[in-house]
This record gives C-alpha cells, structure tokens and sequence, in this order.
C-alpha cells in the first residue's frame, strides 16, 4: 500500500515511523517537516521549511489526493498532533492516534482510559490517519541519505515568532538507560537535584510525574507519562511517585521499574520489580553513596 | 470577544488500574463523573482570558443530561453558561459534528480551547477535527494565551522545548497543563450561583461516522512481581543489594 511518512529530521522518529511503514511497502515516501539532510532511504522526499502543522495541512492534503497515498503516518507529537485531525477530515479519512500495534490488514491496538484498556479497531477503508505512540516500534536503521524535493505551501495561518529549547543536562529522557524520576512526594523544586545526582552516576536522565510538572517543580520536557515522554529505559527510578495510569503509562516499557515510596498502598509497586518503602530522602543518599563507594 | 471551553464529562480517571471493570465495552457505570483532566486546565484558560479581557465565556458539551451537574463546576469557576448536545457517540466525528452546530448556532466565537486530551477515550482528535470543519487554524498542546493588537500571541510546548506563535483569525487550541492554569476550586458563593446560570440543551444532529469497526475492548493483565526491599534497618546494605541485584539481572 502507498504510504507517506510525515515527520521532522529526528533519525529515532523518522526509524521508528520507518519500521511501521514496513508492513505496508518496501519503501516508503516521506515529507520532512524543517531543515536538515534527510536521513534513510525513501521513494520520494519531500521537503517543507515551515515547521507549524497549521501551515502544512493544505498541501499535504493536496499531495496525498494527488499521488494516492493509502496510509498516513505521523509520530504522536506535537507536529504529529497538530497535522492528523484536521487532514484527516480533509482526506474524510479514519483517524486514530496513540497506535501501539498494527498490522497489515489495518487492525490497529491503542490504549484506552489512560492505559487501563486496550482497543483493537479495524479500519475499513483508505486512507487512513495515524499517529503512532513513540518507543513501541524498534527504530529501523537509517541508511544513507535521500536528496529531498522542496515543497512549496500556499497556506499561512499561524507565524512562527520564536522557538526555545529547553535546557537538558546529559542524555535526553528518550535516549536514556536509566531515569530518575520525581513525583509529588519529592515536596519541592530543590529536592530534584538529589534525583539529579543519582541520575549521574548511570549517566541518565531525570524525569517528573505530570503532578511533579504542575508544581513547577519540573520542566514540562521532562513530564513522563501518556501525555508526557514515552520512556523505555532499562532502568526507571519512580521516586514519590503514587503511580496514575497515565504515567504508567509512560513507561510501560521500562525493562526494570524500582520503586520508592512511603505508601505501602502505592500503585506504582504493582509495577515495579523491586519496591522501597521508605522516606527517598534516607534511601538516595545512601544509594549514592554506595554508588561513590564502587566508582 | 466570545471564547468557547469544550468540556467532556468522563468516569473517574483516577480509578487505579487493579480496580479498573469495564461493562458493555466502556468504563464501569459505577464510577464517578468527573471533567476531564485537561478539560478543567482549559475552563482555567478560559476564564483567566474573561478576566483579562471582558469575554463572554461559554462552556460546550457533547454528553447527557446527568452531566450536567459536572459542568456546572465549569461555570462556577467562571463560565457564564453552558451548551449542552445531548448525545452517547463515541466517534470523534460525531462529536465534532455536533460541537460544530452548537459553536455555529452560537454564531460568534472567536477562540475556541479545549482539554489537549479526553481523559477517557484518550484519542486528542476531536478538536482538531473540529478546527478544520469550522475552517479554523488548529494548535495543539497550548501553555499560553495573550490577545494584543488584534493578534492571539500562543506559547506551544513541544518535546523539546516551547514556540511562541502568533495567528491573526479564528482558532481552536488544545491546551495542555501547566502551573498557571491548574484550575480554580471555586467559592461556595460561586457554586450556588452557577446552579442558576442557563444551560441550553440542544438535540443531536446526525452526521456520519468514521469508517472504524472496534473490535474488542480488554483490561490488559497486570501481573505484580514487585519484590520488596526491607528499608527499616540497613539502609546501606539494601542500597547495596538493590545495585547487586540490577547487576545480576542485566538492568544496568
């Protein structure tokens, strides 16, 4: 089946949309959303400056109509947010996002109810929209470079005024082996940099609870959850996290969860493999300290 | 200027997942209903902007009558009436059909904010859907909302840091949490007030669903193998054997 990728330059995105596309075509084509060469091989790259999805809707409405596309895929992200609804409709296509398995007969997992159920739907007609949660496909390799065909838009809803990345230390949460990750039982903005430290010694990455994030204890870029980072890290520290499905599931697959928690009733030791039940300000230090102890 | 809230009414979402039953393929009929998670960060929006700016602000609902007490916490944090279509489709191009006719029988919008996700169905396409059959610019995942000199000034989060954008028309945004719109709990005066404030139901139109079959709908298994660490004693000593154990088992 014709398929089109929609994405930005970002190699784990572009292989993960890439080993979806697989089960529908040999190779897919690919319109790349911003600057930069393009990596992997595609049929036909296509290349569009303008990075707001507002902007974009029109004309890779227009490409897909023109060229037959049968499936539409997009990461879950904010591009992929801002561009499925809306050319779904102009496509009258069927939408759906947050997709975790699929097959080639259109059948099509996501979860529910912030991850407490699981929707099997089957999609009855091309084209179709989706949008596929991050970290459940292993990325494909990217191999080589495709020259892209820059993309001309005639549609200009919303300006760009500027862009500001968020400062990180270290390993970006997606990448990360291992992630400290702060709740609202960590109390306070300053009681993060003990996660922090831990953190550095496996040369990992600190996350936070959606609660943790609407303290302002956390930047939003570190929200890890349904509607936050999907992590898959070997090891994931949930430090004073009471653990909502919603977060769990962020990390639903997360080789090891360990837990620490006062809560003898905390939901996240249903998902952990080793608990803690403890006050995390005795049991990090000491960790660190064992970890100092060994370096 | 006339701003519009999309609030869903949704069975509790904090039911923890070991409790969790389903009953004719949706959330047990037991659980409480509740607004949305992001819906009451967008209600928060909404009325932050009628403060600031003098706007009327309406609350629109895709639902049934027996949510219509939920929604009267929306007015009581500040929105002056509600819009009720009375419907039970799941299919987001139903509602966003429906929420269509409501926002063009009220005829002036100016901006339209919802929830950046339902905290049931999970999907965040409804408003997006919405946007484009209205015509309307769609932007997701808004922190921020400024109006000046006939410009809608919006902060984005992204994954990876924020965007300012600027747009000049009609617009639906998806609004996400952040500290500055965690919602009001409003005053007890405010409460009985809102018990008096209209609520326009209107019938249902129909309109075509999405051509998707659901198949099933299943409660995942989650199997507990947490093993527990003593932490009363040693502390030390089970720092050491956390590390030991991560080792053995290839986590680190």
């Amino acid at each position: 089946m014709k398929t089109l990728i929609i994405e930005i330059v970002e190699p784990k995105r572009l292989g993960e949309l890439l080993t979806v596309s697989r089960k529908f075509c040999d190779q897919p084509d690919i319109v790349v959303v911003g600057a930069g060469k393009v990596p992997g091989s595609f049929g036909t790259a296509y290349q569009v400056e303008d990075t707001v999805a507002a902007n974009l809707i029109s004309d890779i409405a227009s490409l897909i109509l023109e060229k037959s596309y049968e499936i539409i895929l997009l990461s879950a992200s904010t591009l992929g947010a801002g561009i499925a609804a809306p050319l779904s409709v102009r496509l009258s296509a069927p939408i759906v996002s947050e997709v975790i398995e699929i097959q080639p007969d259109l059948v099509v997992e996501r979860p529910l109810y912030g991850g407490k159920a699981m929707a099997t739907y089957k999609l009855k007609k091309t084209p179709v929209v989706l949008t596929i949660r991050r970290k459940y496909f292993e990325a494909a390799e990217l191999q080589g470079f495709t020259e892209s065909v820059p993309m001309e838009l005639t549609e200009k809803k919303v300006d760009l005024i500027s862009e500001k990345e968020a400062k990180t230390e270290g390993v970006p949460l997606e990448d990360a082996e291992v992630i400290v990750s702060g709740g609202r039982g960590i109390g306070a903005s300053e009681n993060f940099s003990m996660l922090q430290e831990l953190a550095e010694f496996f040369n990992g990455a600190v996350g936070a609870s959606r609660g943790a994030v609407d303290e302002g204890w956390a930047q939003p870029t570190q929200q890890i959850g349904q509607t936050g980072k999907i992590v898959a890290p070997g090891v994931y520290f949930a430090v004073g996290i009471s653990g909502a499905s919603q977060h769990l599931a962020g990390i639903a697959n997360a080789k090891c969860v360990v837990a620490v928690n006062k809560d003898e009733e905390a939901n996240i030791f249903k998902r952990a493999r080793f608990g803690i039940i403890s006050d995390y300000k005795k049991i990090i230090p000491v960790l660190v300290e064992a970890l100092k102890e060994e370096a | 200027m006339h701003i519009a809230v999309l609030a869903k009414v949704v069975p509790d979402y904090e039911v923890p997942a070991g409790d969790f039953e389903l009953t004719n393929n949706r959330a047990h009929e037991r659980y409480k209903r509740m607004m949305g998670l992001y819906d009451e960060n967008a209600v928060e929006s909404g009325v932050q902007l009628k403060e600031k700016y003098s706007a009327a602000l309406t609350i629109v609902s895709y639902g049934n009558t027996d949510d219509i007490p939920v929604l009267r916490k929306a007015v009581a944090m500040g929105g002056d009436s509600i819009q009720l279509i009375t419907g039970n489709s799941d299919d987001p191009s139903i509602i966003a059909a429906n929420l269509k006719m409501a926002l063009d029988s009220l005829g002036n919008v100016d901006l339209i904010l919802a929830g950046q996700q339902s905290a049931d169905m999970d999907r965040g396409v409804v408003h997006g859907i919405l946007a484009e059959m209205l015509g309307f610019a769609f932007i997701p995942q808004v922190a921020q909302i400024e109006h000046e000199n006939n410009l809608w000034k919006v902060i984005q989060n992204t994954e990876s840091g924020i965007r300012e954008l600027e747009f000049g028309g009609k617009a639906v945004l998806s609004i996400t949490s952040v500290p500055e719109n965690v919602p009001r709990i409003p005053i007890v005066r405010s409460i009985f007030a809102a018990k008096k404030k209209p609520v326009d139901k209107i019938a249902e139109i129909k309109s075509d669903a999405m051509t998707i079959d659901e198949i099933s709908l299943k409660i995942p298994k989650m199997e507990s193998v947490c093993e527990f660490l003593p932490a009363e004693d040693d502390l030390a000593e089970t720092a050491k054997f956390l590390l030991r154990r991560l080792r053995e088992e290839r986590y680190i």
